[in-house]
């Protein structure tokens, strides 16, 4: 599968307030521990070896499970496979707390949802739709019920 | 790199909202031609594949850090995802008028940055909406409503200017990588980035000027109302010379029928 590649490494490098070097083990059965930076852009986890510039990796963090393993250690599972996990090994039980908060909050269905907490609020306490504004209130993405599959198919002459 | 692929496919498949989809055509740039593809944008993701059914995906682009233009040429409805200097532009096309539009506006508004910039504006203002409703509601001393301070909260901009009608703009409505990103990535530094170690490198420090990043790092609220800003006025500026060529063609075929000696 395709994916622009040279612009998520460029992603990579983008400044981010979460970005420190924990000790990282895969999902793999004779996985071990290995020192990584671990940096998070948007909804990506990026992690690199500790000299190196391209990163080794790029994690999705949509749909995935975050749980606390240790009082320092958390663990990230994606979907469907709850026993394939990507354990993380924080300096403190402080960072690893904020490393869990932060990819949670980073997940793009969780921001999706505030928004549309945040929409629904401020319509009840405000009467008005404060989407209106920027002409976006009909889009799908920010709909109140966009908790199903909302497809806008397109009928296009191709 | 590696991608993860699986989290991926899952994450097409799995009942998360899908915010678009639909045919467009892509162009290959080793040949020049447009391939007719399936496209379905999630989140920050295009996802596109040869059919709807296939199971077996193309590929997939990761919205963030570029610009959605709109290209004008005639009978033909190109638009192009521009990732900067050194980086990629994707090109597309789609079969009319409506659909470009739709298409622009839709990977326009997906990435986590705008996503991020909106949250943002929409959370101050529940706090103070909060705030007034708390106020109105407790009877003691009356607290005078004072305007919001910021006034990011009120844009500039009216609403999203996309006005296409089924009609060509006669002038270019490519949108021109902004110029307010090259302001937001003065503070960063222009040099190559040295091979140097993880640890010394600093990593929230300036990045390098590899592409240009419209949104990704900077205040959201600032990057928010101007990136509307920025956009209604490319807008507003092909519509103005969208109308000014229909009032010349208005004027110039007034002037065929009166000249009929």
């Amino acid at each position: 599968m395709r994916f622009n590649e040279k612009e998520l490494v460029c992603l990579s490098r983008q400044p981010s307030e979460m970005a420190a070097e924990l000790g990282m083990r895969g999902p793999k059965k004779g996985d071990v521990v290995k020192r990584r930076l671990v940096k998070l852009v948007v909804n990506f986890l990026f992690y690199f070896r500790t000299d190196e510039e391209e990163p080794i990796g790029a994690l999705l963090l949509e749909q995935c499970h975050v749980e606390r393993e240790d009082s320092q250690t958390f663990s990230i599972a994606f979907l469907d496979e709850a026993e394939r996990k990507y354990l993380f090994e924080c300096d403190s039980e402080e960072q690893c707390k904020e490393w869990m908060d932060s990819i949670i909050k980073a997940s793009y269905e969780f921001m999706r949802k505030n928004l549309i907490f945040y929409r629904t609020e401020i319509h009840r306490l405000t009467g008005k739709d404060p989407l209106e504004q920027y002409g976006i209130s009909d889009e799908t993405r920010f709909q109140v019920n966009s908790g199903s599959q909302l497809m806008t198919r397109d009928t296009s002459s191709l | 790199m590696k991608f993860h692929e699986k989290i991926l496919t899952r994450f097409l498949s799995c009942t998360s909202p899908v915010d678009k989809e639909g045919y467009l055509y892509k162009k290959k740039e080793r040949n020049a031609t447009y391939y007719r593809r399936w496209f379905v944008l999630k989140a920050n993701l295009l996802f596109y594949q040869e059919r709807p059914a296939d199971r077996h995906l193309l590929g997939v682009i990761v919205l963030e850090g570029c610009t959605v233009q709109m290209l004008d040429s005639d009978g033909f409805f190109p638009f192009a995802l521009q990732f900067g200097s050194g980086l990629k532009t994707y090109r597309f096309a789609a079969g009319d008028a409506q659909t470009q539009g739709r298409w622009v506006k839709a990977l326009f508004l997906a990435s986590h940055s705008y996503l991020s910039g909106l949250l943002r504006v929409l959370g101050r203002q529940y706090e103070e909406a909060k705030q007034q409703q708390d106020s109105t509601n407790s009877c003691s001393t009356f607290k005078s409503l004072s305007p919001p301070t910021n006034s990011l909260l009120v844009p500039t901009l009216g609403p999203f200017p996309l006005v296409r009608e089924g009609r060509s703009f006669s002038a270019s409505a490519a949108l021109p990588p902004p110029s307010m990103p090259t302001k937001m990535a003065a503070k960063k530094s222009p040099k190559k980035w040295p091979r140097r170690n993880a640890h010394v490198t600093p990593l929230n420090g300036p990045a390098p000027l590899y592409g240009e990043w419209p949104l990704v790092g900077s205040d959201p609220l600032v990057e928010f109302s101007k990136l509307h800003d920025f956009y209604g006025q490319e807008v507003q500026k092909a519509r103005e010379e969208w109308l000014r060529s229909q009032q010349t063609e208005k004027e110039q075929s007034e002037k065929d029928l009166i000249d009929l000696g």
